[in-house]
């Protein structure tokens, strides 16, 4: 759940004159007289400037090319989302059409039932560019559709130490005492990263006797941790100033935070990166469906993925050659190998994960 | 309050008499019924919701069963295995708490003393900076220490630059210090670490320290230390058998209160402290705003934080009023 803690301060700054320019830009557009049947729709995007992005870069197209006005809504993040759309759901309220779930808050809305609309994508036909793993099906149908993806990559600071190609790197202690900052959350992909590296991938899973295993593994990187970080400005802070010289962090900023002259390299190491991918999904108490399908419609077309990768720094869920990226652009936002989380099991297993994770943690 | 003060607000002058019993009583009603909608639901409905039903990869139901306070005690795996991590949190929220509280209090305490020593208009300028220094959050705090404790432009570049780091190297300090934890191969590091978090916490309710003994300290009589030095008392007897004596109330009663407020500090605990030492806040949060959405756990969590909370103020009153009686 890569999204679900960012607070991207310093890239909203970046981004921010940019930003205003789009907005004046587009005000003429959503300033223009409607027709008398006036379309709209609320769409939710992680608030910040995620949402600010949103609001600049694609929405005004969406309106352009469809005359539906969009109202954005601020969502915390996935998880917290999750809980606000339960309430209004039993209060048969609407606070957003469509909105951004992570895989996993996916799966475990679909599991709770009652909260999402299944699609029918007959009327968008643009979502066949998009690679199937990104279209989420439960008994109901197609419940979420892919909207933009992002990594979480191995983070070194060059001036420091030597580029590694593996994770396993990380284990060594003469060089990474007390050196790294990894999040400490159970879900943060590091399982994943370890059962890719040391175990049989996402099988490794599949036991108790393998999720114990994993854990111990990362047991052995404790004396290497300096920072368990759990919020995105906790790391990135720790990389600016040095207090960590490696770790886990998302591929997109750390190359914002290299362009803009600090120490850090991400890193595609030979076990690959974890990949994280957000989704619009329809509220089960929203009337607009016909608007949120050509919205995704227009989301999945390879056009706006490769805005979203120019303006945003999202991986495009299209390919390289549909979206029409230069492989410089390309490289900034995505790379190989993939890592794809088991977000299942996490769900399945998840207090027995969590809690052999903070067993971990506890011991001292 | 008592509901009679509520009584003597009406307007009695200008009501007829038979009118002023009534809206007595009416108000006395509606006083109840705050205090029940916002003192005792949010409590009952912590308890509630602590005995619900977990849906594993889901959310939560409503539901009775002791589930989530057994796993408090023994862990999730109980009765295949026993777990005492929750137990460890709790005790690590009582630990800092134990340790920063006096902390704050016993540098505060000599702080305060002079400073109701000084001009009154001295005292005010200090009193309304103390006070608008309480504006600033906990995560504004943090953040500061954060900076000053960073490797690039806080204390452990101060202490490279002044040379320390090396002669520390030199002499083979530098490997005691990372048996401790404090450096890395390369530097000294203070974040995470046990020095942090307490220093962050006994900063953040060092304030309040001041401002809860203010006022006895101010209201101390003077005629009394001067009577003990006139009688030959040095300084230091005079703050023992005088001073600290009369305040022995406020000072007691400061340090419990902040060590209640301390007991539930989440920003300090989460950026300073390595996860092996975290506390039960940071639990709780995890259980309710985390990905699991297993409320009912940190509701279970929070009612037993709450209790052992009530525990120790029983337990200090019990002691104190254990004392009085022995004067």
């Amino acid at each position: 759940m890569a999204l679900t803690n960012r607070t991207v301060t310093r890239r909203s700054v970046l981004k921010g004159s940019a930003g205003v320019a789009g907005l004046a830009a587009s005000s003429s557009l959503l300033g223009t007289p409607l027709l008398a049947q006036e379309r709209t729709l609320k769409i939710g995007s992680y608030g910040g400037y995620f949402e600010d992005s949103f609001k600049s870069f694609i929405y005004p197209g969406f309106t352009e090319a469809t005359g539906i006005t969009i109202e954005s809504v601020t969502q915390p993040n996935s998880a917290d989302w999750l809980v606000t759309m339960q309430q209004a759901a039993s209060a048969g309220t609407v606070p957003a059409d469509l909105s951004l779930y992570a895989r996993e808050t996916m799966i475990k809305a679909s599991r709770i039932g009652g909260l999402l609309a299944p699609l029918d994508l007959s009327g968008a036909g643009n979502t066949a560019n998009l690679d199937p793993y990104f279209l989420f099906t439960d008994t109901t149908g197609i419940l979420g559709v892919g909207a933009m993806s992002w990594f979480t990559s191995m983070v070194v600071n060059p001036d420091v130490v030597e580029v590694p190609d593996t994770w396993a790197a990380f284990w060594d202690t003469e060089i990474y005492e007390q050196s790294l900052g990894l999040s400490v959350l159970f879900n943060s992909n590091l399982l994943d990263i370890i059962a890719a590296t040391f175990f049989d991938g996402p099988s490794t899973f599949d036991t108790n006797e393998g999720v114990e295993a994993m854990i111990a593994k990362a047991a052995e990187l404790k004396p290497n941790v300096a920072l368990w970080w759990s919020a995105e400005s906790q790391m990135e802070q720790a990389m600016k100033n040095t207090d960590v010289i490696g770790g886990m962090y998302f591929h997109d900023v750390a190359g914002l935070m290299a362009a803009d002259g600090f120490p850090i390299a991400s890193v595609f190491p030979k076990e690959g990166n974890p990949i994280g991918y957000g989704s619009w999904c329809l509220s089960a108490q929203s009337e607009k469906s016909a608007e949120a399908l050509e919205f995704i419609n227009y989301s999945s077309d390879a056009a706006t993925q490769a805005a979203m990768s120019l303006n945003i720094g999202t991986a495009p869920l299209v390919s390289q050659e549909l979206a029409g990226l230069s492989d410089e652009v390309f490289a900034s936002v995505s790379g190989s190998p993939v890592i794809q989380p088991n977000y299942e099991a996490y769900l399945d297993n998840e207090t027995f994960i969590k809690e052999t994770w903070e067993k971990m943690l506890a011991e001292g | 309050m008592s509901s009679e003060s509520i009584d003597i607000g009406l307007p009695k002058a200008t009501e007829p008499a038979s009118l002023a019993p009534i809206l007595g009583k009416v108000a006395r009603v509606v006083f109840r019924v705050l205090v029940v909608c916002f003192c005792l639901t949010p409590f009952l409905l912590v308890i509630a919701i602590s005995l619900g039903e977990k849906i594993e990869g889901a959310a939560w139901v409503w539901g009775f069963e002791f589930t989530h306070y057994e796993r408090f005690f023994a862990g999730a795996d109980w009765p295949n295995s026993y777990s005492g991590i929750y137990l460890q949190k709790l005790w690590y929220s009582l630990y800092y708490a134990l340790i920063a509280a006096p902390i704050a209090v016993v540098t505060a305490f000599p702080f305060t003393y002079f400073l109701t020593r000084l001009t009154r208009r001295a005292q005010t300028v200090w009193l309304i900076f103390l006070l608008s220094s309480l504006s600033l959050s906990e995560v504004f705090i943090v953040m500061g220490w954060d900076v000053l404790l960073s490797n690039r432009s806080g204390l452990p570049m101060v202490l490279r630059e002044l040379g320390i780091t090396d002669w520390m190297k030199a002499t083979g300090w530098f490997d005691v210090a990372r048996e401790w934890g404090l450096a890395s191969p390369r530097d000294l590091k203070f974040k995470t670490s046990l020095f942090a978090t307490v220093l962050t916490m006994s900063y953040l309710v060092w304030p309040y320290a001041v401002i809860l003994l203010y006022p006895a300290l101010s209201r101390l009589d003077n005629s009394t230390v001067e009577a003990a030095r006139t009688m030959g008392a040095g300084p230091w007897a005079v703050m023992r058998t005088v001073i600290l004596p009369t305040v022995r109330i406020p000072l007691i009663g400061t340090t419990l209160l902040l060590f209640v407020f301390l007991l539930g500090v989440y920003v300090s605990v989460t950026v300073f402290a390595d996860p092996s030492q975290h506390t039960l806040a940071v639990s709780i949060y995890g259980s309710v705003r985390g990905s699991t959405l297993n409320a009912p756990f940190g509701a279970a969590q929070s009612v037993i934080l709450l209790i052992t909370a009530g525990l120790f103020l029983v337990l200090s009153q019990i002691l104190v009023s254990y004392a009085e009686k022995r004067r």
